[in-house]
């Protein structure tokens, strides 16, 4: 086969940057004269979420894989969705995420947290978590989390995580891989089909993934990354199976403003969540006097609460933090006129008002919405030509806020992954490559995936000894500083 | 049918009795739509039985009840002797003639037919005719405890639960119940352990129409759907777990 020679050459060879360039120039020219044929990119990602971006600005980022030919294919008009740079601080999206210091720090590394919006993004130094049912609580904050008898070290951090929009997250990524330049960015543009390629006199695409886009393009992708969220096509394509139930229980949201700060002030902020029996309700801090909302609860209860009018919604969410589970599960029932029947009830129900979130005394029109909650983890993130990551790999019940940080993992992953196969001179795309990816995330991501599930299956149970036992659990940890330190590093990423 | 000759006699019905085992148990081991079932007794026991039944109420489940159902059907006193497991064989008699009377006293109405509301789902049929087996009892109720005590010597433990599991068997199979799996079995279980406990709990309800006992009945069900749930979700979740625990061992390089 001497004309397919010199193309396998190549791609035997295409570690090298320079090999590359010439490579790809052979595909545009070859392109440009057979229109049927693909346009042949090394990694094509499908899905512009923060996962997808990351991921794209850690290659274009790295000098050892800015040689690569990069395409990004996304649904929704990027452009149009970005965050403007000068939006009002008083309105907030209901789509926020907790990003861990590790996240920022894979943020920083690749260049992109340079490009935030900071006066959007809200650190938070202490969380304070109580069962709704026995009232037992800890208090997350790094100066209790200390070992035995040693002072506090100047440079430990304070903060536990940052809350930011997603917006926010995806209008970072773009502007950093915007200043990078160098990825194919079509958008908005749907993914028509995805199938193997053929074996030509030119060119064996039989083991690559051609996408047929809807503005008629094909592109054949080396690698082929799903970011492409819960329901993912790239998933499917590679045949991948994804396990997992659904929790029957509804994650409502909305962006809430509150009556100050918080207790704390503008520089000690903190971040509430109450373990009802109908899952966690949590109010996480945003600038000024802003918060957001996760209430996760039954299907039904949900409907209700997106029901109300806005002055008895926020009845029910200051209620929420303040009234018993038996109050509440009254409260539901109720179409309207939840506002009186509250006010009455936190009368006689007497709460150190310092221990739970200021009240809320507005929500923002349009924000009350709400999601299923689901867990889902795909069997394996690689497959010949394709990786998973984010979402298209495993969705997380809501309640340790680390979805999105799960993802930048992933994206972080799946670029070293990547840079190690260039540097080694393998084929991006095989399977071998691609192992470590799967081995480094897969064990990490599924313990992350239990115990969040385990806690909801935990605080889900309303009488008994269990109860007895979790409060019991909690309060230990609360006592013992270094046991509560090693939680934190897990929940942040640093272990 | 031989026996059938034999039967008007007292003797050709001893002869019966005691080869009975053989010939008037249940001949195929499927149920099939297309194949009549034999009766359940001898015609002349069943004759004694059916008799003895009419003065359980004032008689209870005794000797003297089988002997005046047995004179009342034209034989002599000693002809109870071909009952060899006696009173047992009238409460046996009773539990497999209201067995075997359900499919006739409870009748759904036919599947997609243009009815009257909505269709009934196989639980709701199932209360109903566990209800109706319940209600069965109502003329021997007073009497009920003698029956549960006879039921409960250790020789007749065994047939007595044998029978129990007919029952629950029989109820699922009316309520159209057409499960071939593990649930076939918990199915039954659990209806077996619901009807004896509910049975049991019928003796001593003094409410008026055994308003109670209905009550007692839904409670139990009740219970026995949310374990079913509960048991489902946790297979779910038993499955998840398991194959997680192989794709953790496979992405650190196990061949497994």
């Amino acid at each position: 086969m001497p004309p397919r020679l010199p193309l396998g050459a190549h791609r035997a060879l295409s570690s090298s940057p320079s090999v590359v360039r010439v490579h790809l120039q052979l595909q545009r020219r070859s392109a440009s004269t057979s229109p049927a044929s693909p346009e042949i990119y090394d990694v094509v990602c499908v899905g512009g979420g923060p996962a997808g971006l990351s991921l794209l600005t850690g290659l274009r980022a790295s000098a050892i894989t800015s040689g690569l030919k990069v395409a990004l294919i996304e649904g929704q008009d990027l452009q149009k969705n970005k965050l403007h740079k000068d939006a009002s601080l008083e309105s907030f999206s209901n789509r926020c995420s907790s990003l861990t210091p590790a996240s920022v720090k894979n943020l920083q590394e690749i260049g992109a947290w340079s490009h935030v919006n900071a006066a959007r993004v809200q650190s938070y130094q202490e969380m304070q978590v109580w069962d709704g049912v026995s009232d037992a609580r800890i208090s997350f904050d790094w100066d209790s989390a200390r070992p035995l008898l040693s002072a506090r070290k100047p440079t430990q951090p304070t903060t536990i995580a940052y809350m930011i929009e997603n917006v926010n997250t995806t209008t970072t990524l773009l502007s950093r891989l915007s200043a990078l330049g160098g990825v194919d960015v079509f958008s908005p543009t749907k993914v028509e089909s995805i199938e193997l390629g053929n074996d030509t006199e030119k060119l064996d695409l039989s083991s690559w993934p051609i996408l047929t886009l809807s503005n008629g393009k094909k592109l054949a992708a080396r690698l082929l990354v799903g970011a492409d969220g819960a329901n993912s096509p790239v998933r499917t394509f590679a045949g991948i199976p994804s396990r997992g139930f659904d929790y029957n229980r509804h994650g409502v949201v909305a962006s809430l403003k509150l009556e100050g700060p918080g207790w704390g002030g503008p520089d000690h902020k903190i971040a509430y969540q109450r373990f009802l029996p109908s899952g966690p309700l949590a109010m996480l801090p945003m600038p000024g006097h802003m918060a957001t909302l996760v209430w996760s609860t039954t299907p039904e209860r949900a409907a209700t609460l997106k029901s109300l009018s806005s002055k008895d919604f926020i009845a029910m969410v200051n209620a929420g933090f303040r009234l018993s589970a038996t109050d509440l599960e009254y409260l539901h029932t109720m179409t309207s006129g939840q506002e009186k029947e509250v006010a009455w009830r936190e009368k006689h129900t007497p709460v150190n008002e310092r221990s739970i979130p200021m009240k809320v005394v507005d929500v923002q029109e349009g924000s009350v919405a709400s999601f299923p909650l689901k867990m889902r983890h795909a069997d394996i993130y690689t497959g010949e030509r394709v990786a998973l990551v984010g979402d298209a790999a495993h969705t997380i019940h809501p309640l340790a806020g680390q979805g999105l940080n799960q993802g930048q993992g992933d994206a972080a992953a799946l670029v070293r992954t990547i840079s190690h196969a260039v540097q080694t001179g393998q084929d991006i795309g095989s399977v071998l490559a691609l192992e470590s990816y799967n081995s480094e995330r897969y064990a990490e991501n599924n313990a992350m995936l239990g115990v969040c599930d385990k806690l909801h299956r935990l605080y889900s149970v309303e009488s008994g000894p269990i109860v007895g036992l979790r409060s019991l659990g909690l309060r230990a940890v609360n006592a013992m500083g270094p046991l509560k330190g090693f939680f934190m590093d897990r929940a942040a990423g640093r272990a | 049918m031989p026996t059938a000759r034999l039967a008007n006699s007292v003797l050709g019905s001893f002869r019966a009795s005691s080869f009975r085992p053989a010939l008037w148990r249940q001949r195929c081991l499927y149920h099939s739509y297309e194949y009549s079932q034999p009766a359940p007794f001898p015609p002349a026991e069943s004759a004694i039985l059916s008799s003895a039944i009419a003065h359980v109420p004032n008689y209870g489940f005794t000797l003297d009840a089988l002997k005046l159902g047995a004179r009342d059907a034209g034989y002599l006193d000693v002809s109870t002797n071909l009952l060899p497991r006696g009173v047992f064989d009238l409460v046996n008699y009773h539990l497999v003639m209201q067995r075997l009377a359900l499919k006739d006293s409870v009748q759904f109405p036919a599947e997609g037919g243009q009815g009257n509301g909505k269709k009934l789902g196989i639980g709701a049929k199932v209360r109903t005719l566990t209800l109706s087996r319940l209600r069965a009892n109502e003329p021997i109720i007073h009497r009920w405890q003698e029956a549960l005590a006879i039921m409960a010597q250790p020789s007749y433990i065994s047939p007595s639960l044998a029978e129990l599991a007919k029952l629950a068997d029989e109820i699922w199979f009316l309520a159209g119940d057409t499960s071939v799996d593990t649930s076939w079995y918990t199915k039954r279980a659990s209806l077996s352990t619901i009807y004896s406990a509910t049975e049991v709990f019928m003796t001593q309800d003094k409410s008026k129409n055994f308003a109670e006992t209905e009550q007692f009945l839904d409670a139990r069900l009740e219970e026995v759907t949310k374990v079913g749930g509960f048991l489902q979700a946790f297979g779910e979740w038993a499955d998840f777990t398991g194959h997680s625990a192989v794709n953790v061992l496979r992405s650190k390089g196990l061949r497994i």
